[in-house]
């Protein structure tokens, strides 16, 4: 094969697809892996990719949301052409049949999926070559090369904790092969979170049921994970200056502002302040507030359309840790990691623990890291150090090691072709993944 | 006698069976508690609030077709252009993306020999310690008590009056 054709590297999330080319450092684009139907439009749009001027002009309000995956596996082949198909063509302008594919695939994806998989990307895209990577292995991967002296390198093991959008995943990673029989699945992720804060605001004060992507934003802006959940539930209860959680998010009105937004941002970081310490602190920021609310005050009642959280803003991330108060029948993340551990030859038990790689969009909320450590540490045996690291860009740490992985002089050798793919089949191919 | 059997055995396995493997444990409890809880929980992965697909393959009238024969010729003959619409309809169907559970029920995972690592056993499985912590419904502290029509949670006496109000019985119907 020649060395002139281009790898196109595609993470393909369950909520975002992760799109570029094999060795840039990062993916040219970042798009929502979804079609969305805003009231007033009769046809499925495509979303236009983060952090680009058209994406913030979106106007999402009640926007319906047709998904290609559901529970993080690929359901709806269509759809998924469809959107790819924009995506090759709008905005990464490439030619597939002159291209080869690296492409991210859940852990333990059934047969037929592989399938529809391996067709839509040989039948109806053309691609020359593919490769199907599974997402620990990457992260891995990323993580080993940015410190190559480091005690990842040197033992060639890690326990990746990929806290995405469907569900989060424990997954030792031994010789940048993922210990399949190691892996333990917890199924949340930040979908059911955002569901879960939906339901609970529609419940409590606004209904805003139909309101998949706000509710998104007020998650990503407003949600973290309590280190104390006692000590936030008592603050929480607390009324007036005092309960340095509340804080007021504004729904879009759809006039002057079509995007949501936290009402005082300042407001929304003082449960890091602790609260003794910052007493006066607290009553110059109520001062500030104040005067702000004054200022606010008639808009505030034209506009009806904010609402208050308090406790739900640290009780909707603690669903991860123990899924338990949810009322599924699955252990928390800490418990997930032990018996992801377990699972594994006793040798590798401390090197595991002193590696464990935090990735994926869920693990953004603030605290998250300290949490776990938190609870992970009593059920850790004592002569074992627990050391925790979470990526520097959790989105796109698979991204980044397919990247690397596709620049890498074997990659070639490693993929099937479409010539292999005819002959051999969808079945035959897969072998040649190892997983 | 023995025809009757046999065509009751032929309707039976010609009828497809999709039921999702939440629903099969939620239907096989008598108690509505817990099946309200499995459907919530399932409702926390829809993409949208409310019903999303309506079951297509909700088709019943095929129980009532050999009642006599001469009858089911005659429907049979009268009913051409239906049929078609129906095999229409059933290609549809098929055609129609399915949920990731009926795919998993197809993959027949529960098949593999025990060691291999696949779908259900990467689950984490039941929580170690079986604590749970409640939280109230209506304002989200810690709740004491439980509503007694229907199970669900609340801290005060004020939190009680507005779950009886709003919500009390609205899962558990």
């Amino acid at each position: 094969m020649s060395t002139t054709t281009q790898v196109v590297v595609l993470d393909n999330g369950g909520g975002l697809i992760k799109a570029g080319f094999g060795g840039e450092r990062d993916p040219s684009a970042i798009l929502p892996n979804c079609l969305h139907k805003p009231l007033a439009s009769k046809k499925w749009l495509h979303p236009n990719p983060l952090n680009t001027p058209a994406s913030a002009e979106q106007d999402l309000t009640s926007a319906s949301v047709r998904r290609p995956m559901d529970r993080g596996y690929l359901i709806n082949p269509d759809l998924q052409r469809e959107i790819w198909s924009h995506l090759f063509t709008s905005i990464l302008r490439i030619n597939p049949s002159q291209s080869s594919l690296l492409l991210t695939e859940p852990l333990f994806s059934l047969p037929s999926i592989q399938h529809s998989l391996d067709e839509l990307v040989f039948e109806d895209f053309n691609f020359t070559s593919l490769y199907v990577a599974d997402s620990p292995s990457l992260v891995h991967l990323y993580e080993t090369s940015r410190s190559p002296n480091g005690l990842l390198s040197k033992a060639q093991c890690s326990l990746v904790v990929d806290c995405g959008f469907s569900f989060t995943h424990a997954s030792p990673v031994f010789q940048n092969f993922t210990l399949n029989y190691a892996v333990k699945r917890i199924d949340l992720g930040g979908k059911a979170l955002t569901n879960y804060l939906k339901e609970l605001i529609s419940f409590r004060s606004v209904n805003v049921m139909d309101e998949t992507f706000i509710i998104d934003d007020v998650k990503e802006n407003l949600c973290f994970v309590s280190v104390d959940v006692p000590r936030h539930l008592n603050i929480a209860r607390k009324s007036g200056k005092e309960n340095l959680l509340r804080c007021t998010y504004v729904l879009p009105d759809g006039v002057s502002h079509t995007k949501g937004f936290v009402k005082y941002p300042e407001q929304a970081n003082r449960y890091l302040s602790d609260g003794k310490e910052m007493k006066e602190d607290v009553d110059d920021h109520e001062e500030i507030l104040q005067q702000q609310h004054e200022n606010n005050r008639q808009k505030v009642d034209l506009t009806k359309n904010e609402f208050d959280l308090t406790n739900e803003r640290f009780l909707v991330p603690e669903m991860i840790f123990r899924p338990a108060d949810l009322g599924m029948n699955q252990a928390g993340l800490p418990d997930c990691i032990v018996r992801a551990v377990n699972a594994c030859h006793p040798h590798l038990h401390p090197v595991l623990y002193e590696s464990i790689i935090l990735t994926g969009g869920s693990t953004l909320f603030p605290h998250f890291a300290e949490r776990l450590e938190k609870e992970l540490r009593p059920l850790v045996p004592d002569d074992y150090d627990v050391k925790i690291t979470t990526q520097e860009d959790p989105l796109l740490g698979v991204w980044r090691g397919g990247s690397l992985l596709a620049s890498s002089p074997d990659f070639d050798s490693m993929c099937v072709t479409k010539a292999e793919y005819e002959e051999l089949g969808s079945a035959r191919c897969r072998k040649r993944f190892f997983h | 006698m023995e025809e009757d059997g046999s065509n009751s055995n032929r309707r039976m396995s010609s009828r497809t069976r999709k039921v999702a493997s939440k629903m099969v444990a939620a239907l096989a409890s008598s108690d509505n508690r817990t099946q309200a809880a499995l459907a919530r929980l399932d409702a926390l992965e829809n993409d949208n609030a409310g019903f999303e697909v309506p079951d297509p393959n909700i088709d019943d009238d095929d129980a009532s077709l050999d009642d006599d024969d001469q009858g089911f010729m005659q429907r049979k003959q009268s009913k051409g252009t239906k049929r078609k619409t129906r095999q229409a309809k059933a290609l549809e169907a098929r055609k129609a993306p399915r949920t990731f559970l009926e795919l998993l029920h197809d993959a027949n995972l529960e098949s593999l020999p025990p060691h291999v690592p696949s779908y259900w056993k990467a689950a984490v499985g039941p929580p170690s310690s079986t604590a749970r912590r409640h939280f109230c419904t209506v304002c989200g502290f810690s709740a004491n008590y439980t509503c007694v029509r229907c199970g669900m949670r609340f801290c005060s006496n004020r939190c009680q009056n507005v779950h009886n109000d709003t919500r009390c019985l609205k899962f558990v119907a």
